[in-house]
């Protein structure tokens, strides 16, 4: 057992001194609290009265004149001899540990201290944080839900149109669903892990590739902004992996409530800059991560091979570069791999399940209307994605952001209704993407005039009086309400983080502070601001509630019409391609043009 | 010791606050702050000025995705871009 004094060098008592008393009593040390405002002089006094005391803990919370004040009190200490019998360390939110080492102090205690360490410095002890402080599970984010309809007349319609669906998608063809079944049936991941090669995959894989992956699988020829990384950096970044990971740990953004998880995004073309990136999200709190591919990558048939890093954004997927990603993860993050839009949506699901992704990302509504891709080949695509989504147990978010172009939400969650019921029926498990956003359908018609509660809760309003489905709002949260200010930023993140636990949802996406900044890379730091925010927006709320005003239920009716009304003009047209075409689900004056990216690929099988 | 710049992960912001006449002249100043530290990959990423000044942040990216990071990689010599 120590004997500790605990002193405040302030003129008030420190809340922190009093906690620390009260764990090393708990620890079974005997503390003596002084009373505040006392001299230095008095205090060595008390020291020089109590010969049994060993440790010295003071505390100064006001950073005035602090420095002056504390080699005032080291130097009385030294006169008075009582240095060499008592052990001194000084807390408080004016200390840094710089400041306590250079004026000579047994230890520094800045804010941030946990009272463990303090407890170790008292019994003189390395301490040594807890790398399994926070225990995160892996969450199933659609466990819970059945995916039943409480609309009828919305579940009616979308019966419907999954069936029309399903019989004009049933015998159709394309490069993208041949080269996924291809890796689906004879590309072996453990072989490959194992360095046993591809086996015959890429015999048969070349021909449905276009001109970009041909060149690289036969001469090698890499895309001109990419390169393949040094076997020093390989070697680099496994001692960079093996030194974090030994004193990693993570913390947990929640407070009281279980939901939502927080992802956010990483991509800035570097699959090694990207595992920096995730370990320090990681760290700092996030659930899961979401992988951001580049661009042209989309518009190219077929994918490429190797560890290749690549100079603007999006990071390029190939097996190697998704690998080494998943090796670097925590074992409790959920990891998002997209297959939203592009020429490669099935095989992109089908590598993501081989590699270990947990989630992926499907809606041809999207990725034909506002990410470049042709009606046609993008149904026929999604639907495969869907059942290779369902075979390698990988729920997707049915994401809407259609609706930054400019298409009114109810167009997009009509959309988003017709691919979720389709993988319903297909056996796969979607979960609901409204955006949290400032859209242009928002500022026409001055929905968020006065607050941005209420739209965003009406859309979730909306949706939970369809269907019982999980509800992932994105993405990210408060999309075109940041600004270049990353106070403001952090801010806009944290309240609509906030509202989205408020409402009960599953998981949220997040932005970094530089989401408005256009100039660079998003920054290590950018990502920690906004986690930081979450956490301290879900420890204000708490189990409280924001309350949006009764206009957000009369948005929820308005929404919930409105996407009826879609689907009727849907099944009038009798053809999801040609409903896509016609901007039913999200029109040229809205923003919507369908992509030409494969246009022409789609062909109709013959009966074997 | 080595260089606390090669420690950076990607990229150093500086906030402050400089007493000027308008945001332009706050965001000569920051970039030629910057570079006079040394810097040459420099923007401003955010700046707001009202009466006595301005609020600004600027940025210098150490290292940009593809570069060689002295992070990962302690013995290389061309990572910085100092």
């Amino acid at each position: 057992m120590k004997n500790v004094l605990l002193a405040p060098l302030d003129p008030v008592h420190d809340i922190g001194l009093k906690m620390i008393a009260r764990g090393l009593e708990q620890a079974g040390h005997k503390t003596t609290l002084l009373p505040p405002d006392l001299g230095s002089e008095e205090i060595i006094e008390q020291i020089l009265n109590s010969p049994d005391v060993d440790t010295l803990l003071l505390s100064r919370t006001l950073g005035y004149g602090v420095g002056e004040l504390l080699a005032r009190f080291v130097d009385l200490a030294d006169a008075a001899g009582v240095r060499e019998k008592v052990k001194i360390g000084i807390g408080g939110m004016a200390i840094r540990p710089e400041l306590a080492a250079e004026l000579g102090f047994d230890a520094g205690f800045g804010p941030g201290t946990t009272i463990e360490e303090v407890v170790c410095f008292v019994e003189g002890r390395e301490y040594r944080p807890d790398p399994n402080r926070t225990n995160k599970n892996k969450p199933d984010l659609t466990e819970g839900y059945d995916y039943t309809y409480l609309h009828a007349g919305i579940a009616a319609k979308l019966e419907k149109i999954s069936s029309f669906i399903l019989d004009w998608v049933k015998d159709k063809w394309s490069p993208g669903v041949e080269r996924a079944r291809l890796r689906d049936e004879l590309w072996d991941v453990e072989r490959w892990r194992k360095r046993e090669g591809n086996g015959d995959l890429y015999q048969h894989y070349l021909p449905l590739c276009s001109e970009l992956p041909k060149k690289f699988y036969e001469t090698g020829e890499l895309h001109p902004k990419t390169r393949r990384f040094t076997r020093e950096e390989v070697a680099g970044l496994e001692r960079y992996l093996e030194d974090t990971k030994a004193r990693m740990s993570v913390l947990k953004l929640q407070h009281t409530r279980k939901k939502p998880y927080v992802f956010n995004q990483y991509g800035t073309g570097c699959p090694f800059m990207d595992i920096g990136h995730i370990l320090a999200s990681e760290a700092w709190g996030a659930d899961g991560v979401v992988h951001f591919d580049p661009s042209w990558g989309a518009r190219t048939e077929g994918f490429l091979d190797g560890f290749l890093t690549h100079q603007e954004d999006g990071t390029v997927i190939t097996p190697a570069n998704l690998n080494r990603i998943y090796l670097g993860l925590e074992k409790s993050t959920l990891w998002q791999i997209r297959a939203h839009r592009g020429l490669n949506t099935p095989e992109t699901v089908v590598l993501a399940g081989k590699i270990g992704a947990d989630l992926t990302k499907i809606n041809f509504c999207y990725g034909s209307l506002a990410a470049g891709t042709d009606p046609e080949r993008m149904v026929v695509d999604a639907y495969h994605a869907m059942l290779y989504a369902k075979k390698y147990k990988l729920p997707f978010d049915v994401v809407t952001n259609e609706e930054l172009a400019g298409v009114p939400a109810y167009k997009a969650f009509a959309g988003m209704l017709i691919v979720s019921d389709l993988a319903v029926r297909l056996g796969a498990r979607p979960i609901l993407q409204p955006l949290f956003a400032y859209s242009p359908e928002v500022m026409i018609n001055e929905l968020m005039e006065d607050n941005y509660i209420d739209f965003n809760a009406g859309k979730v309003y909306a949706l939970r009086g369809i269907i019982n489905a999980p509800i992932w709002p994105g993405a990210p949260i408060g999309f075109l309400t940041h600004t270049e200010d990353r106070v403001q930023s952090a801010m806009t993140t944290a309240l609509h983080a906030s509202l989205a636990a408020s409402l009960g949802v599953d998981a949220i996406s997040i932005a970094s502070t530089d989401e408005a900044y256009s100039g660079g890379p998003i920054s290590a730091p950018a990502k920690v601001d906004t986690l930081r925010a979450v956490q301290e927006g879900f420890r204000f709320l708490g189990q409280g509630t924001i309350t949006p005003t009764d206009t957000a239920v009369r948005y929820a009716e308005r929404i919930t019409d409105g996407i009826e009304k879609v689907l009727e003009e849907v099944i009038k047209a009798g053809d999801i391609v040609a409903a896509l075409h016609k901007g039913l689900l999200g029109s040229r004056e809205e923003g919507a043009y369908p992509g030409r990216a494969g246009k022409g690929t789609v062909e109709t099988q013959k009966e074997s | 010791m080595q260089n606390p710049y090669e420690r950076i992960m990607d990229a150093m912001d500086v906030e402050t606050f400089f007493v000027c006449k308008n945001e332009e002249e706050g965001r000569s100043l920051m970039l030629a702050m910057l570079k006079g530290w040394g810097f040459k990959d420099v923007d401003v990423v955010f700046a707001q000025h009202e009466g006595p000044g301005v609020r600004i942040r600027g940025r210098a990216y150490i290292y940009r995705p593809a570069d060689r990071y002295a992070w990962l990689l302690p013995d290389d010599t061309g990572g910085t871009q100092l």
